[in-house]
């Protein structure tokens, strides 16, 4: 067996016994019961506290910093800066430019410039008051359109296009006589705002160096195996001597994806003092440190037939990355390449800019790169549905791409049931009977969307497996998996012990999983792109199908009977033919250990070759894409402008739900995170370049009363490559709910909203708008 | 410095600590309760509420001096105060988080969780909006908050002995499912 | 996590305790009651007092009691959630309970006291940050700096009076008990504020706001708390608006009072609304005008500023429409007002 091979859709032996139910999580009732340990959560022996000296400036040269008064502050133990860790590092291996600790510029407010370890965090912040940086203020970039436009100063001093941090032209077909050709042509301009990930778990990292020199960092981390790299390139020290663990992670959705700051000053103050050494961000901190989901201005043209088929999309988006390259060269192609699907298009092309301003750096949030082009996109089909007096589901089914298609940008697409997603939703909300009906005030409105099951793109061009898994059995009837995987709260970690607990007919107490510590697991990629379930799962299911075999082979020849007489499930082991012969699964291991040596096997998945045959081709390539439809039910006050979502109808095609509650958590909190970017949520810089409210009073997650009923409708299309033919859950549910609440309104009062986050303000503005262009209905 | 007289969980402690730290210091950093957490520095996001007196309260809000001659419980203090009034393992309302897949990352939960428990003690058969009302101090990122409000609404169908409302995925779940042919 | 700067803690066991470590002039002293507006602001670094006073164990200032001539008096102490669940203001000061209702959230609720509500500090998006963040800024007038952010040029502050309270205990014309080191003054509330947002309210040094004190009302009275915020729980007021009427036996207003939270340095009452409903019954035709022509009257007297975080003009706009809402709720004997 390879990387590669599918292991198929079904369970071999006839029905599944723990896959696809609605099974309790592995970590669960230590999270519910407190003792789940985090990263804050660690204290060791003569720990020392680490805090940060950030830029007051938005944009200035260092010209000195004088750290000496700090040093001597009682209790101080070691400062740095960026001369302590001067080599850059960077997620993307091409476009690595953020420092640990600012070498010679700042570039936001907010970036770090020194730390201190001391013996307490009282004293570390006492510390930092007494260090002198002297700046050199530059001009500062807060509009894109202004750093688009000039790059002198430059926020990156040799970058070589200037201000320009990554631009993308592609196109496929031609779309400027399809454009000429179509009977209608719609077109508009679109915003998306900026959001923050804000997962309630502060960033937190601890490091600690051995007397041998090995280095081990705890950090709240969802990429374990790329903060090794990091910590390997910056602190020149060899990989293997690095150990990176996460621990249990208190939420994440990208914001933890980036190698940070705080994980590097550990390290290196660890390695100064001696001792270990903690740093714990505070909110604000975590604001600063944002990687939150881009601002994008875009321009949609639409072409379509009189029947709405369409024939050509041009789009032009103008992309605020904020200070550092991110993952932004990534989020450039994504904009763009992560539009092609669940339609049909003839032709397609896209030019999309980021640029550099002096602001928070930007990066992969929850539906990476294609959550404000969908936005536009699905709005942009309702007018085009308004124009053509077709039924917006309709215009959505007349352009279904179909299963087993190459989209128009060369991408594979395998299974699809965004039909069916359609078809749940419209049955769910009543949508003949109802939209349109519900009088002035409330409405409803669909939308669409398709998102990726990993990428055959793994951020470092290797030809290595993406996710590797190891499986120790031992005769008590333990089982141990090691994974790299970052269970985020996503529940990686379940589902991992419930393949493998269905593998070898173990029940779900017998499997105990270990994961993300890079001296125990065998590599995986991390916690990005929905790759998880997908990657680790196929490993899972290799590596445990090994073992079964073992198994298998073990007792039909204890038993002498035919392999395909030997049952194990849930926990025991039997022989079909003959039901009196039943042992539990511990003796059945002992059976086998005794035969085959001490038990254990390795597994790994790695991605077919995918993607278009041009440069980028293989960004955004996926080895399944997942499917999702919405319908959301909104009441618009016209008095006070507000919106009040009543309720989120969310359809997604996940391929096979392994656990079909944990598939639902996943869709509600995508769900509600989106409806939250709709309505509340805005990352927004003042005037003077500072985050304008970096906390969670002022930056409006939505509480409990804030949030709709959401009812998740899961579709199962079972993909031929999934493991069990599964696909993704955790991101692509999200991308619909901003669309469809622009559609809703429209439903119930007429009015488009292209422009994010749709504020109370900006509703009454379009009512009033709409009011003077028809006075006669107005009332 | 000074001592402290605290009543964590049912027992009486003494503990050593500055003035100006906040329960929630005293409890994960000089208890090694780190079961409360902190999720916004400031009151801002429930993550560290405990129940003083059987109230839920912001412990990071609190000064640790004030938290004396009180009862304090934790989320550590639930399962042991379960077992002792002669229950076994979580209490109800942990185990009904657990089963419903309410715990995602699970930084938020000690907090609403004790919400949760205060709300119960309080009312047996809350409605879903005063469920919601209840857990409105307690900022959940993950979830969308449906499962937490199935978690609670199971433990109250079980104390009462009923069964809970049927989950939305699960008839057209079931139904397609039995369509192909798979159980 | 953001720390607070080291302070000394005192917890009195008695109100003449307190009195005594407050009249020490020597050592600079913060009370602090429920904690919940002084303990953001500390780790704000807007204060650093060498001592805090704590109220905690003055189970006096606690609970409600009633006095002579019908007047009700409210322990300083009680916490809102108090405030907001007990019956008998439920029927004498709807507009006071339905404020406590939706103060903050309902940990903060079970935290804060009435008293601490009363004297809140005021609140501004530049202000009510941290230290690094004031720094980076370069402070403004009124903590640290020089100039204001919200009216460029301006030479007063203008940060909002943002508690829920106020605005209710101004309509109810509640009376304030501070008692100091050998000294004690009642004062109406309306005459507590100063339209000076660095410093809005007219206390002395040393003294302990021990009650809150509410005159009596009828049968015919009626009253309502409305609140603009941006979340359904947690926020701060974007703008609050209490009702108070009066109705004699007829069902004919008598009495009717407005006063708006939010918006400016201090709670605003607004103008004429009493010549406006005079007369009016609930049943009369009229009516309906009238409140139209309150709401408007309140849209003409109000100008918020962009203090607070959120859109200043969409909370202008907000002024009538929940003027309105808030006068209909009081009527029909309903509230509190609340859209999110
Ligand atoms: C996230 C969050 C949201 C909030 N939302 C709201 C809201 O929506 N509406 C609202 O009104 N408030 C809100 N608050 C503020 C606060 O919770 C309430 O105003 C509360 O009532 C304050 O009471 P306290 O007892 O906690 O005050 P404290 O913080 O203890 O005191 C407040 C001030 O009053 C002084 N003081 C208190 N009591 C006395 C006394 N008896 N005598 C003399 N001086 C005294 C203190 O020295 C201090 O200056 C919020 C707070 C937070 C953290
Ligand atoms: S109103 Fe002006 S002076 Fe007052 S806190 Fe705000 S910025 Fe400062
Ligand atoms: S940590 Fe206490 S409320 Fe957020
Ligand atoms: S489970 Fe993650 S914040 Fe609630």
């Amino acid at each position: 067996m390879a990387a590669r091979d599918p292991h198929g859709v079904g369970a071999p032996w006839g029905a599944f016994h723990v896959v696809g139910k609605p099974n309790r999580k592995v970590d669960g009732l230590a999270k519910a019961t407190g003792t789940a340990v985090y990263a804050d959560d660690i204290a060791l022996p003569g720990m020392l506290h680490a805090k940060t000296l950030r830029s007051p400036h938005a944009h200035a040269r260092i010209l000195s910093i004088d750290a000496s008064q700090a040093l001597a502050l009682p209790g101080v133990h070691a400062v740095i800066s960026g001369r302590d860790l001067p080599i850059k590092y960077g997620v993307i291996p091409w476009t690595q430019d953020e420092n640990a600790l600012a070498l010679d510029k700042v570039r936001f407010i907010g970036d770090p410039v020194a730390a201190v370890a001391a013996i307490d965090e009282d004293t570390a912040n006492a510390a930092l008051k007494l260090i002198r940086v002297e700046y050199e203020r530059l001009h500062a970039y807060l509009d894109p359109r202004e750093a688009l436009e000039r790059h002198d100063p430059a926020i990156h001093e040799g970058h070589k296009t200037g201000n320009i941090s990554k631009h993308v032209e592609l196109a496929f077909g031609d779309v400027d006589a399809e454009l000429a050709a179509a009977q209608l042509v719609v077109e508009g301009d679109y915003s998306f705002h900026g959001t923050t990930h804000a997962p309630i778990e502060p960033h937190c990292a601890v490091a600690q160096v051995g007397a041998d020199g090995l280095l081990t960092l705890w950090s709240s981390t969802q990429i374990t195996h790329y903060v090794q790299r990091a910590l390997s390139r910056v602190l020149e020290l060899p990989a293997q001597r690095i150990r990176v663990v996460q621990p249990c992670l208190g939420g994440a959705f990208g914001g933890k994806s980036d190698p940070f700051s705080l994980e590097f000053t550990v390290s290196k103050l660890a390695m100064l003092t001696g001792r270990p050494v903690k740093m714990l961000w505070t909110r604000e901190e975590v604001f600063y440190a944002h990687r939150g989901r881009h601002p994008m201005q875009m321009h949609y043209k639409t072409g379509v037939s009189r029947e709405g088929r369409i024939s050509a999309v041009d789009a032009k988006i103008l992309i605020d990355g904020g200070s550092y390259s991110s993952f932004g060269l990534v989020t450039t192609y994504y904009a763009g390449q992560l539009l092609t699907g669940p339609y049909d298009f003839k032709s397609y092309r896209f030019d999309s800019t980021r640029v550099f301003t002096n602001k928070p750096p930007c990066g992969p949030k929850r539906g990476h790169g294609s959550v404000q082009p969908r936005f536009a996109f699905e709005v942009q089909l309702d007018e085009i549905a308004e124009q053509l007096a077709l039924d917006p589901i309709e215009l959505r089914r007349r352009n279904f791409q179909g299963s087993h298609v190459r989209t128009v940008n060369g991408q594979r697409v395998t299974s699809n049931g965004f039909l069916q997603c359609l078809d749940e939703v419209s049955r769910a909300s009543r949508w003949s009977e109802r939209r349109g009906k519900l009088g002035r005030g409330r409405g409803l409105g669909v939308a669409g969307s398709m998102y990726i099951s990993g990428t055959n793109y793994p951020v470092y061009p290797n030809p290595m497996p993406q996710a590797g898994i190891q499986i120790a059995l031992e005769r008590s009837g333990r089982c141990t998996v090691f994974t790299g995987g970052n269970d985020i709260g996503q529940g990686s970690n379940s589902m991992v012990a419930y393949v493998v607990a269905e593998e070898l007919g173990l029940a779900l107490d017998q499997v105990r999983v270990v994961a993300a510590d890079t001296d125990l697991c065998p590599v995986d990629l991390g916690a990005y792109s929905s790759r998880v379930t997908f990657m680790v799962g196929n490993a899972a299911i290799d590596a445990a199908r090994k073992l079964r075999a073992q198994l298998v082979e073990a007792l039909a020849l204890e038993w002498k009977i035919e392999p395909g007489r030997v049952h194990l499930a849930e926990g025991r082991a039997s022989d079909s033919g003959d039901p009196a012969r039943s042992i539990s699964s511990a003796e059945a291991i002992q059976i086998a250990e005794a035969r085959f040596d001490t038990l254990g096997s390795t597994g790994s998945y790695n991605t077919p070759q995918l993607g278009g045959d041009y440069r980028g081709g293989t960004i955004g390539a996926s080895p399944a894409y997942s499917f999702t439809a919405h319908v959301a039910e909104v009441e618009v006050d016209e008095q006070t402008g507000r919106i009040r979502v009543e309720r989120v109808w969310i359809a997604h095609d996940c391929g096979r739900a392994l656990n079909p509650m944990i598939v639902a958590g996943q869709m509600e909190g995508s769900a509600y995170m989106g409806v939250a970017e709709a309505l509340l949520e805005h990352h927004t810089l003042n005037r003077f370049g500072l985050h304008a409210g970096p906390n969670l009073l002022d930056y409006r997650i939505p509480t409990s009363v804030d949030t709709p009923e959401l009812a998740a409708l899961i579709v199962e299309s079972l993909d031929p490559e999934g493991p069990y033919g599964a696909k993704e859950a955790g991101e692509g549910p999200l991308h619909p709910s901003l669309p469809a609440i622009a559609n809703a309104v429209f439903d119930a009062c007429g009015i488009r909203l292209r422009e994010l986050p749709f504020t109370p303000g900006k509703v009454l503005a379009a009512l009033r708008a709409r009011k003077a262009a028809a006075p006669q209905e107005a009332r | 410095m000074r001592v402290l007289h605290l009543k964590v969980n049912g027992d009486d402690l003494e503990v050593a600590a500055p003035d100006h730290w906040t329960l929630l210091e005293v409890l994960r950093y000089r208890l090694g309760l780190t079961g409360s957490k902190q999720g916004c520095d400031k009151g801002d996001c429930g993550a560290c509420t405990v129940l003083l007196e059987g109230k839920p309260v912001l412990a990071c809000m609190t000064l640790a001096g004030n938290a004396q001659g009180r009862a304090i419980t934790t989320i550590e203090g639930l399962m042991p105060a379960h077992i002792a009034r002669g229950g076994s393992g979580p209490d109800p309302i942990q185990a009904a988080f657990d089963r419903c897949g309410a715990l995602q990352c699970g930084f938020c939960q000690p907090g609403m969780i004790l919400s949760a428990r205060a709300l119960l003690d309080r009312n047996q058969a809350p409605t879903r909006a005063q469920i919601r009302e209840a857990l409105s101090g307690n900022l959940c990122r993950c979830t969308g908050y449906t499962q937490i409000f199935e978690a609670v609404e199971l433990a109250v169908a079980e104390s009462l002995g009923v069964a809970p409302a049927p989950r939305a995925w699960e008839a057209p779940l079931a139904e397609s499912r039995a369509a192909r042919g798979e159980s | 996590m953001l720390r607070m700067p080291k302070f000394e803690l005192e917890r009195p066991a008695s109100l003449a305790e307190a009195l005594e470590l407050l009249a020490d002039a020597s050592v600079e002293s913060l009370i602090v009651a429920g904690g919940t507006d002084l303990l953001p602001n500390l780790k704000h670094e807007l204060f650093t007092p060498a001592r805090v006073v704590s109220l905690e164990r003055l189970g006096e200032l606690r609970g409600m009691r009633e006095l002579e001539g019908g007047w009700l008096a409210i322990g300083s102490m009680t916490r809102l959630d108090e405030v907001a669940g007990d019956a008998r203001l439920a029927a004498r000061a709807p507009a006071l309970a339905q404020a406590c209702s939706l103060v903050a959230g309902p940990q903060l609720r079970t935290m804060g006291t009435l008293g601490g509500n009363v004297l809140l500090d005021t609140r501004c998006q530049w202000y009510n940050q941290t230290y690094f963040w004031r720094a980076a800024l370069g402070f403004c007038l009124k903590k640290d700096g020089s100039v204001c952010h919200v009216v460029e040029g301006g030479a007063k502050c203008v940060a909002a009076a943002s508690n829920d309270s106020a605005p209710a205990l101004m309509t109810l014309g509640a009376e304030l008990v501070f008692v100091r080191a050998g000294g004690r003054r009642v004062v109406p509330i309306a005459d507590l504020w100063l339209a000076d947002g660095a410093m809005n309210k007219k206390l002395e040094s040393g003294e302990i706001l021990t009650e809150i004190r509410l005159p009596p009302r009828g049968a015919g009275h009626r009253g309502a708390y409305g609140k603009l915020r941006e979340r359904g729980s947690i926020d701060f007021p974007l703008l609050g608006v209490a009702a108070r009427l009066e109705l004699d036996a007829q069902g004919a207003i008598t009495e009717a009072d407005l006063v708006l939270g939010a918006l400016a340095a201090r709670p605003v009452r607004v103008r004429r609304v009493a010549e406006e409903l005079a007369g009016l019954r609930a049943s009369s035709n009229d009516l309906d005008a009238a409140l139209g022509r309150v709401a408007q009257l309140a849209y003409k007297q109000c100008h918020p500023l962009p203090n607070v975080p959120g859109d200043h003009e969409w909370r202008r706009e907000m002024v009538p429409v929940y003027v309105r809402r808030t006068l209909d709720a009081a009527l029909a004997r309903q509230g509190p007002v609340r859209d999110a």
